[in-house]
Order: structure tokens, then C-alpha cells, then sequence
């Protein structure tokens, strides 16, 4: 389709201009891996923009420390295992507590709804103390039990959208299945949960983004005995008295963000669509 | 400092091999004078509960993240010795008051944590066990280090350290002088600005540059800070105040003065300068002297300086008898073991931290560390600048003591750093400074009150 | 049909409710009422009535960081959106290497906010210590500048993303109408696309005010809220008062900021949202 269309003079300037721009806007990425490679003592204040020089370089000895002495992997793992223990339950549970809300139409659900959308403009701030103490009774304090804490504050967005979307689905469907001797499980699961796989897509990849880079919930409510997670462990590079091991963090955010960047060069055509889906309902 | 750490622990992982073998026979032969380890930790528990150690378990919330590896290593060796459980959590760095009221709400709290000295005890006092004729009490080399609240103990110093101005020994000599040359402020003065006067001949300056934000700040309004103030305590014959007077703040100038006007760069550019910056320039040799402590040597050795290189020479400001000072010695790092932990809990907790402070192992992991412990039973840390500061003790010089933990609050400490980087900038006066400090510490404390 | 539904409320409902109740319900409740009381720990609650909000609205940083956050909000919705719907207008144009810039300008959305603070921080410190301006932290100015420099790389991605779409469902019908008036460039731009693109406005910036109000990550790690609590904004500020100052009165402070926080939140998306849909109506 581009091809066909004729480049005028005006156009190819502005190519170049977007051209550029990129290159700023990715400028920040590649910062971060120049000095990466660094020595310690050759990464001070102002020689950040310095390319790695053969006296400065280091090679992958930062990679090596935040491995190693900072439990980056284990960070890693815990937070693979939020996000995704958490998004599975977010979307199953939302998505049925979305069709049952716009299906059964009583004060109740109308009630709830509108909880559930209260709930997405509240500010974190607002329930942090309570909230980690009523984590902390209940002891929901692990990677896979933090779920449920997940499940309960992300279910805003996740219920609003899904019923957004269930309004669309013609009710006759679902009725010719049930004569047919479905029972409402199966008619959701058969019927609905299929044409429901875009909003899914879009519900789970906006979840997806908060979980994985959420900082606060995990921080308060976690237990800071065992675990913790990437954006936790970032802080940990800075010494009792102030001074930073800049080579290492710089390895470790790379490593943080790099897998994300391949993640999403990989299914971008899903995570634009589901961005746009997710704006347009919400 | 990687090495060391390694090192370290494959020490710990081999004792603890060993000691499991001891630990199995103890059982049946507890009479006998097993292991160091094993026999404080008995003593312990008779020390005023009587649980035994095995019952509970320990949580300890670690201030310091530089140790954290080694704590942790310490940590899992105890266990393995005694069966009681110790996790080490650390905060992040500018993070442990808020982690410590995160954790503390929570059902399973730290069951030993630090305060910073008699203003954090205030803070914390609620849950500060009394740990009157403990054993931990008992092994300190001077009550001074036992940190009081009323009758009560309620803390104790697990680490001593000090600080004065790192000298590059080979540097200074370039420069045609040694560090018997610098007995004053006058000297130190001469010296300084003789080499500013050939910065460009020598290649390198007198001072590291005075970086104003939060990683180096703290360099001058709180430990250059302590000197004014501890002048005026000696002076007054006080230990805390709720009005500062300010009569030495002159002095606190001169030697501000004398960092900015010679060191690396330009004072207008000090705000863009942080403590890394510092760091790299002295250890680049692009100055002589900096002003920092002991716990800078793993950093300083770590980017390739030697022993050799290295002297920590007292702070002088002009005041008091200049020959007889000291470096600046003491404490910021006060053990609190919370009263809210069960009775098991705390009964290891005394066991544990008492096994750290006197058992073999314990302190030379501490020494490992780079800690000098207060104990009686402790090793010198392998460290120049504490090996300079027994050095100085020795000689009869008086060691100048950490008043900084009376500073009213963070927000003093921050009213008087912004003044100074002002002052530093050209683009507020001293005037300010003596506002900040002298007005600032009234309506603090009030505050605190 | 619905008869039947009902019955099976236990399987589809209840967990999420049931959770929704443990993450949200209980504890907003148990905030409200907490903002009335001193409290270390819950179970030590005192109740002391308006004591808290009294404090709350006569806090003198409390205040700073009101004003600090609106302007930040006010600043980074406008470049923000300016700059998303230009590149959105650029991209829509049919220059050659679209695509790639999209993929390129969208990337730094999926990079958190603490992370993100950190690259930045290292980054502008760098470029003031080469241009000897003060540091991040001791700089309020830059400081400022800094949090909406970084919001905007963040954000600006994303809200092109849905302007994209936007000016991509407008009907090619309108535009050929347009040009065969004879209308030139900027006369499309502000009669046809436009007044056609208001609901992805509409959205943008609803999602752009709520991002820069509730902003904390960022701030946390960007700046602190240093120099003295000076780029400190409502979320930190709540933050602090809750966690960084230890002593019993700090707690209910905190939950009393946090409820006015919480209330005016919900306004401004209220007024928010009325006034961008009686002009998407209009349009």
C-alpha cells in the first residue's frame, strides 16, 4: 500500500524529520547500554554520553554482578509470576463477573458496576496503609497469593471494559444455546469467551504493562523477607552512605526492559490494536 | 572487595560445615565447653528469659545494603549451627524509616532493627525492648555506646566508625609535603591553597569537588556540621540542646570555604557534582584530600587505590586545642530489639546478636565486614583508616564525638544543605546558613517536642 | 434466560466480588474511617475526629504539592497531546518508514515508572553537569522540567497510538469533500479532522490528566520530591507523610491527605468528563 504512493518533496522531509526524532527517542535505550559496559570509575556525572572507550570498557562483568550479588533472576522470576498468575485470574474471573453483571439486570449488579468503575479513579494513596495491613492478616503476602490483591484492585478496568464489550454480543445467541441444554458455564465458555478474544487481548496487555511495572503494591504488600520484584530491586544499587554502583544498575535495567522491548517487537500488531480497543471503551 | 567477599564466604561456608558436625553432638554433651558459639548462646538465653534460643526466630532489618550479601551469609551460617531462623531483610538506601514502619505494622515484624541515635530513638521508643543486663550489655567495651531512654537501654552500638579528610599520601608528597606537615587549620589552609596556586603544574587539586546533592550532601551538613556543634558542646558542657547558639559557625566557614575555593572545579559548578563524582576524582588522583570515612575504603581500594596511598587526617577547623584532635569517631548505628516480638523471638534475638559480637565467627564476619565493633571480644577490621584510628587514640589524641544524632530532624539537615549549596553557588550568603542552623534547630526541635 | 444466570452467581461473580471486596471495598472503608484517627497500626486506632483534616489543609507542603501538580498536569496534558497528535498527523500522511516510527515512538510506554525514573535521572543529570547547572535534586526548575520531559517520552506514544486511530476512521468521503471545496491544509485540519477526531481527544486527554495527577513512580525516582519537598507532588507528599516521618500523628495526616486527594480526583474526572462530551456532542 505505501509503496503506490507518490513521495513529494514535502514528504520526504517530513520522513526525515520523524526519521531523527526516532533517533532521540531511542537515544535513552542506548545510553543505558553504553554504560552498561562501563567500568565503575569511568561512569561519573557528566561522561554518561562518553562511549565506552578500551580503558573503560567492561565488559559484561555488570551483567555478571547484577546476576549474581543482587538476585536479579529470582527478581525476575517473582515478577513473571505476578504478572501472570495475576492476569490469568483477572481475566477469567472479569470477564464472567462482566457477563453476569450485564446479563442479569437487577439493582445489585447496577450497584456493583458502578463500584467497579468508582474504583479506577480512586488513587492508590488512598488505600495503600489499609490495604498491606489487610494483606498482611490474611496473609496474602507471596508472589501467588498477592494475586488475589491483584484481582480486587484490578478489576475496574478489567469488569469495565469486558462489559463494554458484552453489551455488542446479541443476547440470541446465548439463549438458542441454553434451549440447546447449556447451562450458563458452557454457554459463556462456547458462546461468548470466542468473540470476547479481542477485548481479552486488550484487557491483558494494558493489565499486563501495570502489573509487570507496579512498584508500590508490591513493595507494601509483599514479604520483603523473600521476595521482590524488578522495580523493588532497582533500588538496591545505591550504598548506605549515597554512592551508586551505576555499571551494574544500568546492566540490570537493560536486562529489565530488553525482554519487554523483544516482547513487544514481537506482537506489536496485538498490543497497538489492544491499545487503541482499550482507549475506545474506556 | 568481590574477592574478600568470596572469600568470605567460602570461610563461612566451611566453618559452618564443620560446625554442624558439633552441633549434632551438642545435644547429647551440653555440658561440656563445646564451641565458642554454642556456649554464649547458652549463656544468653539465661540472661533474664528463660526460653530456650531454638523456640523463635529472628528478623533483622539491615540499614546497611553494602553488607547485605554478608549478613545474609551470617545469617544462614547461625542457622545452620543453632536451627533458629534469621532473615536479614535491607532497606534500600534513604528508605529505613519507611521500610521499618511498613515492617512493623506487619503480623510478622522485625524483631531487630537500628535507629540512628537519641532523635530516631524517639521515633521508635514504643518498641524498643529494655535490654538492662543483657548480655549483649555486658560485652560492651564502654556504657557510652549503650543508647539510653530514661533507666531504660534501649539501644546499642553494633558499629563504631569515623571520619576526617582522606589524604593521598603519594599525591601530597608530589606536592613537597607529608601529612605530619598538616597539624591545624593553618596548615591544612597553607597547604591547600599552595597547591590551588599550582593546580595547573601538578596536575591535580587539593580538595575533591563539594557535590551538593543527596548522595554527597550529607558530607557537609551533617558530619562537616558536627564540628561547630560538638565545639559548642564541649564548650557549654552539654550533650544535646534545645537552642543552638552558633558560636562556632565561623569556623564550620573557614573550612568551607577553604573545600570550595580548592577543589576540583569551580564553586558555581559544585551543585552539578555527586558523591560518585567525588569518589572517581580521588581515586583518579586528581586530588588530594577528601572528606569521607571508613567505610569509603572498600570503595577507594575497590577502584584500584592501595593501602599505601591512603591517610585519614582529623578534621581541623581552628578551634580547640588543634594538636591534641582526633578524628571524628562514633556512631550512628544503634541495635533496638522490639518489645513487641514474642518472648521466643526476643530471646533470639539476644542470643543471635550477642553470638555476632563475641563468638569467633560472629566477629570476623563483623571484621570482615569492615565494622569495628564496640565489644570486648571484637577483631580489627582489615581496614587502613580504623588501624589510623586506633593510631591516633593511642597517641593521647582526643577523638572529636558524633553529635550530628541530636540534629533535630532530616528537615534541618536539608534547610542547612540547601543554604550551603546556595552560599557555594554565589547565589545566597552565609547569613542564611547561620539562619538555617541556628533558627532552624529552635523550630525543629520545638517541633519535635 | 436471566433466571438461570442467577443461579450460577457463586461461580461468576463471587470471587471477583469477593476480591474486590478484600483489594478495594474494605480497605477504602477502613481509610475513610482511619482518616478520623491517630493510628500506628490499625489495631491501635484512636479516634480523634477532624484533628487530621485540620492538619491536612493547613499544610503548607501539602498545598505546594497541590499547585505543583496542577501545573504539571496543566503543562503535560497540553505538550503531551500537541505533540502525540502531530506526530499522529505526520504518520497518517503516508511518509515513507510510518510504521517504524511507531514502533519506535510507542516503546518507551512499556517501560515502568521507576525504571524510567532512573534512566531519566542519570540522563539530565548528565546533561546539567555538562551545562554546570545544579543537579536534579537541587534544582526545583529543572526538576519540573525534568518529570514533564519524562512523561512526555512515556506518554506520547501511546496517545499517538489512539490519534492514529482516530484520523484513520475518519471517512475518506469527508476529506475529498473538504478538498474539492477547495479548503487548504489547515482549514482540513481544524473543520474536517478535527472536529472528527473529538472522542480520541476526548479520551487522551482524560487519560493524560489522570496519569499526571496520580503520577508517583516517576516522581519518586526522578527527583524525590527534592530539593526540600519542592518537586514533591500529592501522591509523594502523601507518601512521605504516611512512611518517611515516624511518630504517631503522621499516619492519620497521611490517610486525611489521601481522602482529599482521593475526592479530588474524582472531581476533576467528573468535570472532566462532562466537559469533553457536551463538546463531542456539539462537534
Amino acid at each position: 500500500m505505501e509503496e503506490k504512493v507518490k513521495q513529494t518533496p514535502g514528504k520526504i522531509v517530513l520522513s526525515i524529520i520523524m526519521g531523527i526524532i526516532s533517533v532521540a527517542w531511542l537515544y535513552p535505550i542506548f545510553m543505558i547500554l553504553i554504560n552498561s559496559l562501563k567500568t565503575e570509575r569511568s561512569i561519573s556525572t557528566s561522561t554518561i554520553f562518553k562511549l565506552p572507550t578500551a580503558e573503560s570498557f567492561n565488559g559484561i562483568k555488570n551483567f555478571a554482578e547484577a546476576l549474581t550479588s543482587q538476585g536479579f533472576a529470582q527478581a525476575f522470576g517473582y515478577s513473571l509470576v505476578i504478572t501472570v498468575t495475576s492476569l490469568v485470574l483477572i481475566l477469567i474471573c472479569c470477564s464472567m463477573c462482566a457477563w453476569y453483571i450485564t446479563r442479569v439486570d437487577s439493582i445489585l449488579s447496577k450497584v456493583v458496576y458502578y463500584l467497579f468503575v468508582f474504583s479506577m479513579v480512586v488513587p492508590f494513596q488512598m488505600l495503600m496503609f489499609t490495604l498491606s495491613s489487610t494483606a498482611d492478616r490474611l496473609n496474602l503476602d507471596t508472589p501467588f497469593k498477592i494475586c488475589i490483591i491483584y484481582l480486587g484492585f484490578g478489576a475496574g478496568l478489567a469488569v469495565f471494559m469486558f462489559t463494554g464489550f458484552m453489551k455488542t454480543i446479541p443476547v440470541e445467541l446465548e439463549e438458542a444455546a441454553m434451549i440447546d441444554g447449556c447451562d450458563p458455564l458452557m454457554t459463556f465458555f462456547r458462546i461468548d469467551l470466542p468473540v470476547l478474544k479481542p477485548t481479552i487481548i486488550s484487557v491483558a496487555i494494558l493489565e499486563a504493562m501495570w502489573l509487570w511495572n507496579d512498584y508500590l503494591l508490591p513493595y507494601l504488600v509483599l514479604d520483603r523477607k523473600k521476595y521482590t520484584t524488578i522495580p523493588i530491586l532497582i533500588q538496591y544499587f545505591k550504598g548506605s552512605y549515597g554512592s551508586v554502583q551505576m555499571g551494574p544498575m544500568m546492566a540490570c535495567i537493560l536486562m529489565t526492559i530488553l525482554p519487554v522491548i523483544i516482547l513487544y517487537l514481537a506482537a506489536q500488531k496485538y498490543i497497538i490494536e489492544g491499545v487503541v480497543a482499550g482507549a475506545v471503551k474506556g | 572487595m568481590k574477592k574478600k567477599v568470596l572469600s568470605a564466604l567460602l570461610s563461612v561456608a566451611m566453618v559452618s560445615s564443620l560446625l554442624i558436625g558439633c552441633g549434632a553432638s551438642e545435644e547429647t554433651t551440653s555440658a561440656a565447653p563445646a564451641d565458642d558459639a554454642n556456649a554464649e548462646e547458652t549463656e544468653a538465653v539465661d540472661a533474664d528469659v528463660e526460653f530456650e534460643a531454638g523456640e523463635g526466630q529472628v528478623y533483622y532489618l539491615n540499614f546497611k545494603p553494602e553488607q547485605d550479601e554478608q549478613w545474609k551469609a551470617l545469617a544462614a551460617s547461625y542457622t545452620e549451627q543453632t536451627g533458629v531462623p534469621v532473615t536479614v531483610v535491607t532497606a534500600a538506601s534513604g528508605t529505613y524509616e519507611e521500610t521499618l514502619a511498613a515492617e512493623i505494622s506487619k503480623d510478622e515484624a522485625p524483631t531487630l532493627f537500628q535507629v540512628n541515635g537519641p532523635v530516631g530513638l524517639a521515633n521508635w521508643a514504643d518498641y524498643c525492648y529494655d535490654l538492662t543486663g543483657s548480655d549483649i550489655v555486658s560485652n560492651l567495651t564502654s556504657d557510652a555506646f549503650a543508647l539510653k531512654n530514661g533507666d531504660e537501654i534501649s539501644g546499642v552500638a553494633y558499629v563504631i566508625e569515623s571520619y576526617g579528610i582522606i589524604t593521598n599520601v603519594e599525591l601530597l608528597e608530589k606536592a613537597g609535603y607529608t601529612v605530619g606537615d598538616i597539624q591545624s587549620f593553618a596548615d591544612l589552609k597553607k597547604v591547600a591553597e599552595d597547591i590551588t596556586a599550582r593546580k595547573d603544574e601538578l596536575g591535580f587539586a587539593a580538595f575533591t569537588s563539594t557535590g551538593m546533592d543527596g548522595s554527597s550532601d550529607w558530607r557537609f551538613k551533617t558530619h562537616l556540621a558536627n564540628l561547630p556543634i560538638y565545639f559548642e558542646y564541649q564548650a557549654d558542657g552539654i550533650s544535646d540542646t534545645q537552642a543552638i547558639k552558633g558560636t562556632y559557625l565561623d569556623n564550620y566557614k573557614q573550612i568551607f570555604d577553604l573545600y570550595i575555593n580548592n577543589s576540583t572545579c569551580d564553586p558555581k559548578e559544585l551543585a552539578s557534582k555527586t558523591g560518585d563524582d567525588a569518589e572517581n576524582e580521588f581515586a583518579e588522583g586528581k586530588a588530594v584530600f577528601f572528606q569521607n570515612g571508613s567505610w569509603e575504603y572498600g570503595n577507594l581500594t575497590g577502584k584500584g587505590m592501595t593501602d599505601e596511598q591512603l591517610y585519614m587526617i582529623p578534621i581541623y577547623v581552628g578551634e580547640g586545642e588543634e594538636s591534641m584532635q582526633g578524628l571524628c569517631t562514633g556512631t550512628e548505628n544503634y541495635w533496638c530489639v522490639n518489645n513487641e516480638a514474642s518472648d521466643e523471638d526476643i530471646a533470639s534475638t539476644l542470643a543471635f546478636i550477642n553470638w555476632c559480637v563475641s563468638s569467633d565467627e560472629g566477629t570476623q564476619a563483623m571484621s570482615d565486614m569492615g565494622f569495628t565493633i564496640p565489644f570486648k571480644d571484637a577483631k580489627l577490621a582489615a581496614n587502613v583508616f580504623i588501624s589510623q584510628d586506633a593510631a591516633y587514640t593511642a597517641a593521647g589524641k582526643n577523638p572529636v564525638s558524633w553529635n550530628f544524632t541530636t540534629m533535630p530532624s532530616e528537615e534541618w539537615k536539608n534547610g542547612v544543605g540547601s543554604a550551603l549549596t546556595a552560599y557555594a553557588a554565589g547565589t545566597g550568603d552565609w547569613d542564611a546558613v547561620v539562619s538555617a542552623f541556628v533558627d532552624g534547630w529552635a523550630s525543629e526541635k520545638a517541633l519535635a517536642q | 434466560m436471566e433466571k438461570a444466570v442467577k443461579q450460577y452467581w457463586p461461580i461468576f461473580v463471587l470471587p471477583t466480588v469477593a476480591a474486590f471486596i478484600i483489594g478495594f471495598i474494605y480497605p477504602f472503608i477502613q481509610g475513610v474511617y482511619l482518616s478520623f484517627c491517630q493510628f500506628s497500626t490499625i489495631k491501635k486506632a484512636k479516634f480523634v475526629g477532624l484533628k487530621n483534616y485540620q492538619y491536612a489543609l493547613t499544610d503548607e507542603s501539602f498545598f505546594h504539592a497541590f499547585g505543583y501538580t496542577l501545573a504539571f498536569a496543566v503543562v503535560s496534558v497540553i505538550l503531551i497531546n500537541v505533540i502525540a497528535f502531530l506526530i499522529a498527523l505526520a504518520l497518517t500522511s503516508k511518509i515513507k518508514g510510518a510504521n517504524i516510527y511507531r514502533t519506535v515512538f510507542f516503546m518507551p510506554n512499556l517501560i515502568g515508572g521507576i525504571v524510567l525514573g532512573y534512566i531519566w535521572k542519570t540522563l539530565l543529570d548528565c546533561f546539567l553537569s555538562i551545562i554546570e547547572q545544579p543537579l536534579l535534586a537541587l534544582n526545583e526548575k529543572w526538576g519540573f522540567a525534568g518529570l514533564v520531559i519524562l512523561m512526555c517520552w512515556q506518554q506520547i506514544g501511546y496517545m499517538m497510538i489512539i490519534y492514529i486511530a482516530g484520523l484513520q476512521s475518519i471517512d475518506k468521503a469527508y476529506l475529498e469533500a473538504a478538498m474539492i471545496d477547495g479548503a487548504n491544509k489547515v482549514q482540513t485540519l481544524f473543520k474536517v479532522k478535527i472536529p472528527n477526531v473529538m472522542s480520541s481527544i476526548t479520551i487522551c486527554l482524560f487519560l493524560t490528566l489522570t496519569n499526571g495527577f496520580k503520577l508517583f513512580d516517576q516522581n519518586l525516582a526522578l527527583t524525590g520530591g527534592e530539593p526540600a519537598h519542592r518537586s514533591e507532588m500529592l501522591a509523594l507528599n502523601i507518601y512521605d507523610t504516611f512512611y518517611a516521618r515516624s511518630g504517631k500523628q503522621w499516619k492519620g495526616y497521611g490517610q486525611a491527605k489521601a481522602v482529599v486527594f482521593c475526592i479530588l480526583v474524582i472531581a476533576i474526572s467528573l468535570i472532566q468528563l462532562r466537559a469533553t462530551k457536551s463538546k463531542e456532542v456539539q462537534a
